[in-house]
């Protein structure tokens, strides 16, 4: 999953369109997929995902992300079977409505997480940041607390790589299955939350000496004005909600 | 401009202070290289200078700082953000944004300064501490070095009265090191900006300070002009501090009577020294 989040440089007209826009897009496809009912227009909204991560010039990154979320998809999936026990018994403890229910809460948990993913990776945070407090009149602490969230991800990813090596140039073998691997990373919690903690202090305190209290709803530097593709994404949004609801 | 005094702190829970009875006077555009063994001090003095103690990490506070006049007691973190810019040692923590374009933006754009302004600092900066080339790079991406001058270009284009840097070439080559010191040599004197710098380089700070304190054990050692603290070479060596080997090559020269006492705190000023020996 490393570097899936991070903002890829680019200049397609996703990238150009309003941070807000794409932020809605992704709300929207995510709002649809929960709304939704029907297989096929879920499996529809992960080939829209799919498709917008390609019209991002980002096809390889969504192909990754998705396959992330394949596996996450399929534990859910596995354990709607074991535990739905409606419908017409298909083998052992397999329900047909319970195979139903699960794929659709599968796809509909891949197609809802890929638009937010795919939009962090097409948006620069701090874009995304300004354009919410100069267009959406959202306060500025509550804006860089998202964007900070997010900035800290990759970081934290990288923190906890670096204690793995740590713990693993010491003989700690991280080799092997899912199992042995989070039974290795649980005691590397608590390390890791002092050491997040205190960097997210450092931070705190780094932002406040540049000003971090000054800061005002005009005092961006850049603008995001509503851009040609802003407007069809916009109908689109609007398109895909409904659809999401009907079906 | 920095007036520090009778200055003892304590962090909360520690039973040994980490500043004790510390004074020092730093004038308007001096340049200050403080220097001394690990857990001597440094970074505490700095905190102290830029208001990050008393304002976020508590403790038992005697004595004063002043900045510009103005206790740091009393003034907020963000109005000493005003005078004061920071360059922290952790730089993996002060950058707080994905891109290094955003995070020279961040700090113009709290001030509010004009959209013309900010343009303007934003390529200005950027050339001047060599990263043009890396503006629309993430973060992320960089190399120690390369993060290290990204937190230097954001306080800079800050244009502060005073900077506090807190080993600001750790990560650094010594080529890079050199042109971080050479720029902010150069601000300080062509626009009169004061820097305090903690450093372990003593070359560097001999060659581009013009002031060094040196501490030890919380206790501020010597204070004074580059070549005055550095006369303290023996003693300086029991702290725990290495004078550049120029300064010990002069000595000896002096010791062995072929010079009367000049001492040289550069390549370029001992290889004249010496020149000057071998010609008689």
């Amino acid at each position: 999953m490393k570097g899936l989040l991070e903002y890829t440089e680019g200049n397609t007209f996703i990238h150009r369109m309003n941070p807000l826009v794409k932020l809605l897009l992704a709300l929207c496809v995510c709002a649809a997929a929960f709304a939704s009912d029907s297989l096929a227009f879920l499996a529809a909204l992960l080939a829209i995902d799919l498709a917008l991560g390609a019209a991002g010039g980002v096809f390889g990154k969504a192909l990754r992300l998705l396959a992330g979320l394949l596996k996450a998809g399929l534990l859910l999936f596995v354990l709607q079977l074991l535990f739905f026990r409606e419908g017409r018994p298909l083998f052992l403890f397999v329900t047909d409505e319970g195979a139903l229910t699960a794929a659709k809460l599968a796809l509909r948990f891949i197609a809802a997480c890929m638009p937010l993913a795919l939009m962090l990776g097409l948006t620069r945070t701090g874009d995304l940041t300004n354009a919410l407090v100069k267009t959406a009149h959202v306060p500025y602490k509550y804006a860089f607390t998202l964007s900070a969230a997010i900035r800290f991800i990759p970081l934290f990813m990288s923190e906890m790589e670096g204690v793995m090596e740590a713990q693993a140039s010491r003989g700690v073998d991280f080799d092997g299955g899912p199992l042995k691997k989070i039974r290795l990373a649980l005691p590397l919690c608590v390390p890791l939350l002092m050491i997040s903690v205190r960097k997210i202090d450092g931070s705190a305190v780094a932002a406040e000496a540049r000003g971090f209290n000054l800061r005002g709803r005009a005092s961006g530097y850049k603008d995001y004005p509503l851009g040609t593709a802003d407007l069809p994404a916009a109908a689109l949004c609007a398109a895909l909600v409904a659809l999401g609801i009907i079906t | 401009m920095i007036s520090v005094k009778d200055l003892t702190f304590v962090y909360e829970g520690a039973r040994k202070a980490a500043l004790s009875g510390v004074s020092m006077e730093i004038r308007q555009g001096g340049f200050v290289g403080v220097i001394g063994p690990s857990g001597a001090g440094k970074t505490t003095l700095l905190s102290c200078m830029n208001g990050i103690i008393p304002h976020h990490f508590k403790g038992d506070y005697y004595g004063s700082v002043k900045i510009c006049g103005k206790d740091t007691f009393d003034c907020s973190l963000t109005e000493l953000s005003l005078v004061a810019g920071t360059v922290f040692q952790d730089v993996d923590g002060m950058l707080i944004n994905a891109t290094v374009e955003d995070e020279v933006l961040y700090g113009l754009e709290n001030f509010g300064l004009p959209k013309a302004e900010i343009a303007a600092r934003l390529e200005e900066v950027l050339e001047e501490v060599g990263i043009a080339g890396l503006r629309r790079r993430s973060i992320s991406t960089l190399s120690g070095g390369q993060k290290q001058k990204v937190a230097i270009a954001a306080v800079l284009a800050l244009r502060p009265q005073i900077l506090l840097l807190d080993e600001p070439t750790g990560e650094l080559d010594p080529a890079s090191s050199r042109l971080v010191f050479s720029l902010l040599k150069r601000l300080n004197r062509e626009r009169g900006i004061t820097v305090v710098a903690v450093e372990q380089k003593i070359m560097l700070l001999s060659e581009f300070a013009s002031e060094l304190a040196v501490m030890s054990e919380g206790r501020l050692e010597f204070f004074g002009p580059v070549r005055e603290v550095l006369r303290h070479s023996e003693e300086l060596e029991k702290i725990g501090v290495n004078c550049p080997r120029v300064v010990a090559l002069s000595r000896e020269l002096e010791k062995r009577g072929l010079t009367a006492g000049t001492l040289c705190v550069s390549v370029d000023e001992a290889e004249a020294e010496v020149r000057r020996v071998l010609e008689g």
